[in-house]
């Protein structure tokens, strides 16, 4: 006959659909995972650009990860897995009925997502400041006859100073790149080995004002370190979006949180919150040392 | 596959296996492995093979997402059915890779003038 | 505990509240969870955009009537085929038969209130209507003229049209069709009635399952692949740009890894209307019934990995090339499966000629022409000689009029009675049928030819010897033309002057005849137990076809 009725189906957060709140959480838990599923599929187009685009540059790529700030990145990663703790602990004192604890938790949790958005910010305007945002017209404009470096693309920085220390003139705002060591070296690698595989077949052709020779064209290496920055941009930009909507959710939770709704008893969305929050957190997991860290071993040959 | 189980599954999905002392050995997991990645990849290991750097990273990342999902956001404790789901968009995302990338792999062979 | 001894009439001349007349403000149409109106405003809006896709189809017939460009620009035109391919694709057949009859059929099937998430349903409702919205005013402004396909590097740097705007309408209504699918997904898994196991689901069930793991997992890569593409049209990076690096054949990569994924989208439900029309107006059970549920899956998954075969002649490396052509053949197989198990389920059944089945015999015919020549265009050699030409527009609507619109159209008529408590004129049915099948035949045999002889697609002029059977395919459309709009007559006609359809007017042991028609809002008075398989004429399922004839049901429970 009809399924008959469990005390369970009288409980305040039971939808009318279901029949008790076992079926109603198994709903709400695969369509979490199938959500979660679609945004994998989201980002892996990027992460496909990505890989087809290191691949064919992969000097390029080192280059401008090299001028990525490592030390903010790392500092990120770690803000996130704190961030995923508190997140988890959040879930746990729901559990537990521990309304307390759990609002703790949930400030917490977007005290460090707060700021993996403001290191974000700072590491952005950085970029902008230096003429790495790869859209023309949306670096700093810097006009001729201020702060000039002596020279336009063959500036090299100082031994010992940060790589992008000083100010080239910018006045429209351009993609600005002058850090040609890494490509310089591995150009003589390969002349120095013809049969050695240093460089791509897409390079050979890529970089070089003529492929024969191997003769660099600083402008055609820029455009490939800014194909880099655009998939950092990208993917980064994409991860800070779903980080906003999710202290965005964290406020929404924080506020039911505060009034009391979940305990033992309720506790799914808490756990669903934390779902779409570790996934953020996992997506950053790859992204740093994909983005970051894919150069820093080609520094040792260079002698830093 | 699963049966409609609503009548005896009245209860929650149990989630009394993790306790705060186990989330903080999953922290220090995950922190040790980000370390881990940052150290290696100052180092050069091209001379193993070529990608070694690359491969060593993300078969770190691999293990902290793994932690992540199974004990974050309790995998392991979980239905088959999400296993599944979690498993299989790394599985078509695989797909994406792999069949995108056999047209690039294979461009610059030669044959047939290309 | 109820009884299920009430038998009840439920027929719709009683006080009964059913779902269409259980309130009636616009309020609670607009702001209701209930998945059978979501499904009336869906079908609404489908049938909307459906005669506006007609009309462009039109325009490209009337002007292709003549081998000079005279009717209409060359950049009108680009825009016109534009048009037709964004409003059938992203706005008719995707959202179609899931959205309407998926929505409204799936908990009656599986003997549930409701979807699991009717929340996400509205929402995904609302997100189609907005997103509609949006490609509309990019279409009265102006149009796109890239093609469907919005391939790099035009659409992201030459392209003087409304790319943006229409590029952002198919970006969200991706989200509809993503929302759909989980939800399906997710009440296939934990809705069923007690006693309705996986392999007791009718075959619809199946498809919508296969159909939904397509739409979650494939249509969020269309959406970064439009985003790339936005945003590559607004800050001119060059990401597919060949000139800096760039690689415009990523951006098809990223495009068909979805877009060869949605023409099943756009298949499969149809192939799962057609089990249920030849099963059920064959009064046998279906064939080889795991094979054809297993196939669904076969192709969903077989599905993602030959996208290749849009860019054999694109650029991609010829290995890749070879790889996609072998499997292309090789998810030709599941769907071959589902016809031998069609044509075996015909077998010694006892056929009636009802529209719906009429519907269901042509799909079969017409969709085994579009399959076979699907293989003419996956083998390398032939490919080159036929891509970019007619054939290749013939072999998609083979598959995707000839297929899924027809079995669309089986499926409103075969459930229509259901829906709507009301029966239309069979005669009329039946002419209109009769009309779309030759009509159809006659618009698009013909391409198969003229492709074959060399004929360009996406072109206004052609050389003066192709005119004739241009003519013969304008011909067609036209008749195509009458028969498709002749059932918003009969139909509309049906709602307000049609017999009295009953609860079981097919005499068929579905679940979802065992409530009445039109439903009441909670699907069924007695929730069912199921103790019988899919398609069971027997008395086991208890089905009583002396009760149905009187217009009564025996309840879904057998006591």
């Amino acid at each position: 006959m009809s399924t008959h009725t469990h005390d369970h189906s009288h409980h305040r957060g039971l939808q009318h659909q279901f029949d008790n709140m076992g079926q109603q959480e198994e709903s709400v838990s695969i369509g979490m995972w199938l959500f979660l599923a679609q945004e994998i599929m989201f980002f892996g187009g990027m992460f496909t650009a990505y890989l087809v685009y290191r691949s064919r540059f992969p000097m390029a790529f080192a280059a401008g990860s090299n001028h990525l700030d490592v030390v903010m990145g790392f500092v990120n990663t770690l803000v996130l897995i704190v961030s995923s703790l508190t997140m988890a602990l959040t879930v746990y004192y729901a559990q537990k009925s521990n309304r307390t604890m759990q609002v703790v938790m949930i400030v917490l949790t977007m005290i460090f997502g707060a700021t993996f958005l403001g290191v974000k910010a700072v590491e952005y305007t950085d970029k902008y400041n230096h003429g790495l945002v790869p859209v023309s017209g949306l670096n700093k404009r810097i006009p001729a006859d201020e702060h000039a470096a002596p020279g336009g693309h063959d500036a090299k920085p100082e031994p010992g100073s940060p790589a992008v220390a000083e100010e080239h003139s910018n006045p429209r705002g351009e993609f600005q790149w002058h850090e040609y060591e890494i490509i310089e070296h591995t150009i003589a690698k390969q002349k120095a080995d013809p049969n050695g595989h240093y460089l791509t077949a897409a390079e050979k052709v890529g970089y070089m004002s003529d492929p024969a020779t191997l003769t660099l064209d600083k402008d055609k290496f820029r455009d490939k370190v800014r194909i880099f920055y655009f998939i950092y941009f990208m993917m980064t930009g994409l991860h800070a979006l779903h980080m906003i909507i999710g202290l965005g959710l964290m406020l929404w939770l924080g506020w039911k949180a505060f009034k009391g709704t979940f305990n033992a008893d309720y506790y799914m969305p808490v756990e669903m919150s934390g779902l779409y929050w570790h996934f953020v957190d996992i997506v950053w997991i790859f992204l740093f040392p994909l983005l970051y860290l894919l150069g820093r071993h080609f520094l040792h040959e260079l002698g830093k | 596959m699963s049966d409609n189980h609503h009548n005896e599954h009245d209860e929650h999905i149990e989630h009394d296996h993790m306790n705060i002392p186990k989330y903080i050995g999953v922290f220090a997991i995950l922190v040790v492995g980000t370390i881990l990645t940052y150290v290696t990849a100052q180092i050069d290991l091209d001379g193993i093979f070529v990608g070694a750097n690359t491969l060593l990273a993300l078969l770190i990342a691999f293990s902290k997402m793994t932690c992540v999902m199974l004990f974050f956001m309790h995998v392991y404790w979980s239905p088959k059915l999400i296993w599944m789901s979690a498993v299989a968009s790394f599985f078509w995302l695989a797909i994406m890779f792999s069949y995108t990338m056999q047209d690039y792999l294979t461009r610059g062979l030669g044959v047939f003038g290309q | 505990m109820e009884t299920a001894a009430a038998i009840h009439t439920g027929s719709n001349s009683s006080p009964k509240l059913n779902y269409l007349t259980n309130g009636s403000t616009l309020r609670s149409w607009l702001l209701t969870k209930d998945h059978k109106r979501i499904a009336i405003m869906y079908l609404i809006t489908v049938s909307v955009f459906f005669l506006m896709g007609g009309l462009y189809a039109a325009t490209i017939r009337l002007e292709l009537l003549t081998p000079a460009s005279d009717l209409l620009q060359t950049a009108t035109y680009n825009k016109v085929f534009t048009q037709h391919g964004i409003l059938m694709i992203f706005f008719f057949l995707i959202p179609s038969i899931p959205a309407i009859l998926g929505n409204f059929l799936l908990p009656l099937m599986i003997g549930a209130k409701d979807l699991a998430l009717p929340r996400i349903n509205l929402l995904s409702l609302y997100i189609y209507w907005i997103a509609g919205i949006l490609a509309l005013i990019g279409l009265m402004e102006g149009g796109v003229d890239t093609g469907w396909t919005f391939y790099a590097p035009y659409s992201t740097t030459f392209s003087n049209s409304y790319v943006m705007l229409v590029g952002l309408g198919i970006f969200i209504n991706g989200f509809s069709s993503i929302l759909t699918g989980l939800n399906f997904i997710v009440t296939i898994h934990t809705m069923r009635a007690p006693g309705m196991t996986w392999f007791r689901l009718p075959l619809f069930v199946w498809a919508h399952y296969a159909v939904s793991l397509v739409m979650v997992l494939g249509t969020p890569v269309v959406a970064i692949t439009i985003l790339l593409m936005a945003v590559e049209r607004v800050a001119h990076v060059g990401i597919f740009d060949p000139a800096i690096g760039g690689d415009p054949i990523l951006y098809q990569h990223l495009f068909w890894f979805y877009s060869h994924p949605a023409v099943y989208i756009m298949v499969l439900p149809g192939m799962g209307v057609v089990s249920e029309l030849i099963a059920n107006f064959s009064r046998k059970r279906i064939f080889g019934y795991e094979f054809v549920a297993f196939s669904s899956i076969a192709i969903a998954v077989f599905g993602f990995l030959v996208w290749g075969h849009h860019m054999f002649v694109s650029g991609q490396s010829v290995y890749a090339g070879l790889v996609f052509s072998f499997l292309t053949m090789v998810v030709a197989v599941p769907s071959a499966i589902k016809m031998f198990n069609w044509t075996a389920t015909l077998y010694k059944g006892s056929i009636s000629f009802d529209t719906p089945m009429l519907y269901g015999l042509a799909f079969m015919g017409l969709f085994l022409i579009g399959g076979l020549t699907g293989l003419f265009l996956g083998a390398i050699g032939l490919t080159v000689h036929l891509t970019d030409t007619y054939f290749v527009v013939a072999h998609f609507h083979y598959v995707m009029v000839g297929g899924q619109v027809i079995a669309y159209l089986g499926g409103i008529h075969y459930w229509w009675p259901k829906i709507t408590g009301k029966m239309y004129s069979e005669f009329w049915s039946k002419v209109s049928a009769m009309l779309v099948f030759v009509g159809f035949n006659l618009t698009f045999f013909p391409q198969f030819i003229l492709g074959y002889l060399g004929m360009p697609r996406r072109y206004a002029a052609y050389p003066e010897e192709l005119q004739v059977l241009n003519i013969f395919s304008t011909a067609g459309a036209s008749v195509l033309g009458v028969g498709l709009v002749m059932p918003v007559g009969y139909l509309i006609h049906s709602l307000f002057f049609g017999k009295e359809a009953g609860d079981n007017p097919w005499l068929l042991p579905g679940l979802e005849w065992r409530t009445s028609s039109p439903p009441p809002t909670e699907n069924f008075e007695v929730m069912p137990v199921v103790t019988w398989e899919a398609y069971d004429f027997g008395e086991e399922s208890g089905l009583d076809i002396e009760g149905a004839r009187q217009g009564e049901t025996r309840p879904a429970t057998v006591v």
